[in-house]
C-alpha cells in the first residue's frame, strides 16, 4: 500500500479535492463500513495534509491575533511564529509518536499496515484540525477583546482540548469500525441510519473489542502526553505581553505543571 | 400603516413558528429566513433605541439601537463555524438548513419579546429609578428574552431530536458556545444604556477587557472583602 499517492493533484483541483475529502470524513462517509472493508480509510494522506496545514495556520493566525493586538505594540513575529508552530505542533507529535504507535498496534494483533496507520492517524489529525479551526473565530475575537494572557492560555487549552477530545472519538470509532470490517468483511452490518452517516455514532451497542480498546488507550496515552509536552516546547503561541517575543522560550517546566500555575496566575 | 401591519404579523409569526395556527386549522406557522433576519433587525433596533433612552440623549438611543442587533449577529456569526462543524460530525449535515433556521426563529423570537418589554423599560425609566437599578432592570428583561427565545428555540428543535436524538447533545453545545460569546459580546459593546454622568461614547474606553475576568475579580474582591 502505497503511502504517497501517485500524481499528488497539484494546482486548485487539488485543494479542492483535499477539502472535499475533509468534509466526506467529517461526515462520516469515509468510515462507512463498507468503504473500510479494504483495510483502511481511503484517503491521500499528502492531499489531505496540504489542507490540514492550511487550516492549521489559519487558526495560528487566529492564535496570534492576541499578540498583534498587544498593549506593547503588535508583534508581527509572533503571528508568523504562531502560523509556523500550529502545524508543526501536529505534524512532530504525529512523526515523534508514529513508530511506537505502530509497534504497539503490530504486537496486539491488528492487522492494520503501515500505511493505514498513517492513513487513520492522518485522517484523525483532520477531523482535530477542522474542529480547531472552526473555534478560530472565538478565539480571535476573544484575542482582539482580551488584556488578560492567562485568560487566552487556558481558553486557548479548552479550544484544543475540545478538538483533541472529538478527534479521539473518532479514532476510536474508527478503529473499532476498522476491526469489524475486517474480521466480519463477508457479514453485512448495516450503518444504523444509511441517510445520515455520522463518523462518532458507535455502530451497535455490543462493547468495544478489548483489542481496539487496549492500542486506542494506549495510543491516547502516548499521543495525548507527547502532543501536550511538544506544545510546551513550541511555547510561545500566544506571546506574553510582558516578554519581548522569542522564538523559543527556556526548556523548563512541563505543560503539566504550568497549566496548574496559569489556573493561578488569572486569579491574582 | 399596512407594512406596519405586515411587520406585527410576522412579529406574531415568530412567536408561534413551529406551532399550530391559532384555533388549531392550517398549517404550523411558517416565516421565511429574510423576515426573520428583518425581525431581529428592526425590533432590536427599537428595543436598543428604548434601553438607550435612559439620559434622554438621541445618539446614546442610537447607539444602543445599533447595538442589540450587532450583539446578536456577531454573536452567532462567530459561534456558527464551530457548530457547522460539530453538527457535520455527529452525522447532522443534512439538517443544518433547518438548524440555522431554528437559530434565526429563536432570535427573531428574542427580539420580539424584548419589544414587547420595551413599555415596561420606558415606564421604569421615566418613573426615575438610578442608573443601577435601571441596569439591572435590563438584565431581568434581557433574562426574560433569553427564557422565551429558549422555549422556542426547544420547540423548533423538538421535532429535530425526534429524528435524530444527537440534536440534543447539539443544542446544548450550541448554548454553551453562543452564551460564552455572547457574554463577552456584551461586554465589549458596553454601554448599552449609558450612564447620564459620562458623555455619550460607542464603546467605553476600557471595553477591550474580558468579561469573565472582569467578573471574577469582582467574586474574588467580595470574598477577600469579606473576611
Amino acid at each position: 500500500m502505497a503511502i504517497v499517492e501517485s500524481g499528488a493533484g497539484g494546482g486548485r483541483a487539488g485543494w479542492v479535492q483535499g477539502f472535499r475529502d475533509l468534509d466526506q470524513i467529517l461526515r462520516g462517509d469515509r468510515t462507512r463500513t463498507d468503504s473500510l472493508r479494504a483495510g483502511a480509510v481511503e484517503i491521500a494522506p499528502g492531499r489531505l495534509s496540504r489542507v490540514i496545514i492550511a487550516l492549521c495556520m489559519i487558526h495560528g493566525l487566529c492564535m496570534g491575533t492576541f499578540a498583534m493586538f498587544s498593549r506593547n505594540g503588535p508583534a508581527l513575529g509572533q503571528v508568523l511564529a504562531t502560523m509556523v508552530k500550529v502545524p508543526l505542533l501536529f505534524y512532530l507529535t504525529l512523526l515523534v509518536t508514529l513508530p511506537s504507535l505502530y509497534v504497539l498496534n503490530a504486537i496486539v494483533g491488528s492487522r492494520l499496515t503501515l500505511g493505514s496507520v498513517v492513513r487513520l492517524l492522518v485522517a484523525t489529525l483532520g477531523v482535530n484540525v477542522a474542529v480547531l479551526c472552526s473555534m478560530g473565530p472565538i478565539v480571535a475575537f476573544f484575542s482582539v477583546s482580551t488584556t488578560s494572557y492567562p485568560f487566552m492560555v487556558l481558553l486557548n487549552v479548552v479550544v484544543f482540548a475540545t478538538a483533541g477530545f472529538l478527534a479521539q472519538m473518532f479514532l476510536l470509532q474508527t478503529l473499532q469500525r476498522l476491526n469489524i470490517a475486517q474480521t466480519l468483511a463477508d457479514a453485512l452490518i448495516p450503518e444504523p441510519d444509511p441517510d445520515a452517516p455520522s463518523p462518532l455514532r458507535p455502530l451497535s451497542d455490543e462493547f468495544l473489542g478489548r483489542r481496539v480498546k487496549t492500542i486506542f488507550r494506549v495510543w491516547l496515552v502516548v499521543f495525548g502526553l507527547v502532543g501536550a509536552q511538544m506544545g510546551w516546547v513550541l511555547r510561545p503561541f500566544i506571546g506574553n505581553p510582558n516578554i519581548p517575543f522569542t522564538w523559543f522560550r527556556g526548556r523548563q517546566s512541563n505543560f503539566f505543571e504550568a497549566v496548574l500555575q496559569t489556573i493561578g496566575n488569572l486569579f491574582s | 400603516m399596512a407594512a406596519s401591519l405586515a411587520l406585527l404579523r410576522q412579529a406574531d409569526a415568530a412567536l408561534r413558528v413551529g406551532s399550530a395556527r391559532p384555533g388549531g386549522l392550517g398549517p404550523p406557522v411558517e416565516l421565511s429566513l429574510r423576515s426573520r433576519l428583518g425581525l431581529i433587525l428592526i425590533f432590536g433596533l427599537f428595543y436598543g433605541a428604548v434601553m438607550g433612552a435612559y439620559g434622554a440623549r438621541p445618539l446614546q438611543m442610537l447607539y444602543s439601537g445599533l447595538k442589540v442587533p450587532l450583539l446578536l449577529a456577531v454573536a452567532s456569526l462567530l459561534s456558527l463555524p464551530t457548530f457547522f462543524v460539530l453538527n457535520t460530525l455527529f452525522g447532522l449535515r443534512k439538517d443544518f438548513p433547518r438548524v440555522v433556521g431554528a437559530l434565526f426563529s429563536a432570535q427573531a423570537g428574542l427580539t420580539v419579546i424584548l419589544a414587547s418589554l420595551a413599555p415596561i423599560t420606558a415606564f421604569v425609566y421615566v418613573s426615575g429609578v438610578s442608573y443601577q437599578p435601571a441596569i439591572l432592570f435590563n438584565a431581568l428583561t434581557f433574562g426574560a428574552a433569553s427564557v422565551g427565545a429558549q422555549a422556542i428555540l426547544r420547540r423548533e428543535y423538538r421535532d429535530l431530536i425526534a429524528g435524530n436524538p444527537a440534536h440534543r447533545l447539539m443544542l446544548r453545545a450550541w448554548l454553551v458556545t453562543y452564551v460564552f460569546v455572547g457574554i463577552q459580546m456584551g461586554w465589549v459593546l458596553r454601554p448599552f444604556i449609558g450612564d447620564p454622568i459620562q458623555p455619550v461614547q460607542f464603546f467605553r474606553e476600557d471595553s477591550w477587557t474580558n468579561a469573565y475576568v472582569a467578573v471574577a475579580e469582582i467574586i474574588l474582591g467580595a470574598l477577600s472583602g469579606a473576611r
